[in-house]
């Protein structure tokens, strides 16, 4: 028992003499600073989008160029579906995997996410002159198709009408995140549907590189992160 | 003679007694408090899940144990003709089996981390504005958290040898097993710092080992206090030494020519059978028995229930 202590003792001693603290399981941060940063995106507007000529852009990947230039590292973007980049970060094939993820996305098994960086809202908001009651009970409210914003606003009792897209045009409340509601010249009606923590995953144990991406994304703040959002909304957005 | 004797224990054990009740409400709520801030540093982490399990399994040695106190010293009735010492006997194996329980699931745990290679994330934690890494949080918080398990233990181990109280003994053991696991996940904590992931899984590895040891122990010793094994010192080390100390005195007396004395262990106390053979030319042998009964339960404190009989002669194996 003494014999493991001083042993384990010895190792840290000799482990903190050589690296940063805390260290890498391996070495992802070695080989990013200065290096390659591998990361893995998956398309999520406006935090990430993938053209088909393969540029990447979005508010998130504005922000990884940015990690990139403050450590040396040259970015190589690996889009694909967020099972299969989890999996890849897992065995630290990438260093890095984002596209808007939400900190309670079940992939704790495989990688590991950082401090929430944001938190956003989605909120019910409404064109000035447009009256949104307070119980949107058989209120008419337009959302984007297909998202659980539909469930989240049927549940609330309002009618459901369901939009491509939210232009900041429409005649009745609308669902939006609530980085566009200025941005769109919207009204917040005070209806809340929920928020989401953002996060990045990074491979599990790699805590110094994690550590790394933390202060990285730590020190943003909300309205720089809402105006990168804002950004990567307006038509044409490129990186 | 009084068939149904209560028994009570001298006036300076029942006080280190009361001393030992108020210690494991202590516990009790020491127990809450370590799981509220393991909460608050770990989060919801698997972790977290495994504080938990321990946490839980730590608080049984000194719930049974207070159970048990509640019961001890009731009065033999028509129902339970011997009384309610055996409740402690009872407590005592709940609590051997949480200790082995907990042993094991230290050992399976951070057996299957290892084998997964699993690599622990301890990313930054922010406090009133401060960043700064969430090992050195946690560190701190096991520290804490291991100071009071260190002092709980030796003072209860002190009271439970007095009182040759085996509930209370295992869950000292289980105090060691606690802070000894914190240990360990301090060594981990600082070996995945310094980027050995391994190291968590392996100090784990060790301290279970070392509790399930300690769990085996203290259960096989409960088993053999329910199959009325001679009785055995508190930490099941060595038989205890009143048995025999007691048989020789009996034998002192000039009218006993040879004596045969069988003893089991009900919680705190002794019960069992003492066979005598009186000199042939005893005269006033009943109420020379009624004394030896008295003689033997006055021996020790311990004693209790000791079935006094009169044999022509007995044949020694």
């Amino acid at each position: 028992m003494r014999r493991l202590v001083a042993v384990l003792v010895a190792l840290l001693l000799l482990a903190t003499g050589c690296r940063g603290w805390p260290a890498d399981a391996g070495d992802t941060l070695a080989h990013v600073r200065d290096g390659v940063l591998r990361v893995g995106v998956t398309e999520n507007p406006p935090w990430t989008t993938v053209a088909d000529d393969g540029v990447v852009a979005g508010a998130e990947a504005r922000l990884v160029r940015r990690l990139a230039g403050r450590l040396g590292a040259r970015v190589e973007w690996y889009p694909g579906s967020e099972s299969t980049l989890m999996a890849a970060v897992k065995d630290r094939v990438l260093d890095l995997v984002i596209g808007g993820l939400d900190a309670k996305a079940p992939w704790t098994g495989s990688a590991s996410f950082t401090r929430p960086y944001v938190t956003t809202r989605t909120v019910v908001a409404a064109r000035p002159g447009v009256a949104v009651p307070d119980d949107l009970d058989d209120v008419r409210v337009a959302v984007p198709a297909g998202t659980a914003e539909v469930a989240a606003l049927a549940g609330e009792g309002a009618v459901v009408v369901p939009v491509p897209e939210v232009t900041g045009a429409e005649t009745i409340p609308v669902v939006v995140g609530e980085w566009r509601v200025a941005a769109l010249g919207l009204d917040e009606s005070g209806h809340d549907l929920g928020g989401q923590d953002h996060v990045w995953a990074v491979p599990p144990g790699e805590n110094g590189w994690q550590v790394e991406v933390e202060r990285f994304l730590l020190g943003l703040s909300h309205a720089e992160v809402t105006r990168l959002l804002v950004e990567a909304e307006r038509p044409g957005a490129g990186s | 003679m009084r068939v149904y004797d209560r028994f009570e224990m001298p006036p300076d054990r029942a006080e280190l007694h009361r001393r030992a009740v108020r210690l494991e409400w202590v516990t009790i709520a020491f127990f809450v408090v370590a799981v509220s801030l393991l909460a608050v540093t770990l989060g919801q982490s698997q972790a977290m899940k495994a504080a938990w399990i321990e946490d839980m399994l730590g608080l049984v040695p000194p719930v049974v144990f207070l159970i048990a106190a509640r019961y001890r010293n009731r009065r033999p009735n028509r129902r339970f003709p011997y009384g309610y010492h055996r409740s402690v006997s009872a407590a005592f194996l709940a609590g051997s089996v949480a200790l082995l329980g907990l042993g094991g699931y230290v050992v399976y745990d951070s057996l299957t981390r290892l084998i997964a290679r699993e690599r622990a994330p301890i990313g930054l934690v922010e406090v009133l504005g401060f960043q700064f890494w969430l090992g050195w949080l946690m560190v701190a918080v096991l520290l804490v958290t291991m100071v009071p398990a260190i002092v709980l233990g030796r003072i209860k181990q002190r009271i439970a040898r007095e009182l040759h109280d085996k509930v209370l003994y295992a869950d000292a053991e289980m105090n060691r097993a606690d802070w000894l696991t914190a240990g360990a996940a301090i060594l981990g904590v600082l070996g995945i710092g310094a980027g050995l992931w391994w190291a968590d899984a392996v100090a784990a590895l060790v301290i279970g080992g070392d509790i399930v040891r300690d769990g085996i122990r203290t259960t096989r010793s409960a088993v053999g206090d329910l199959m009325d094994e001679r009785p055995r010192v508190v930490d099941g080390s060595r038989p205890h030494p009143l048995p025999d100390r007691l048989l020789a005195a009996v034998r002192d007396h000039d009218w006993i020519n040879d004596a045969w004395l069988r003893v089991r262990e009900e919680g705190h106390v002794f019960v069992g059978e003492l066979l005598v053979v009186p000199r042939t030319d005893t005269d006033r042998l009943v109420h020379r028995l009624e004394e030896l009964s008295a003689f033997v339960r006055d021996f020790d404190w311990r004693m209790h229930d000791l079935v006094v009989a009169p044999v022509s002669r007995i044949e020694h194996d």
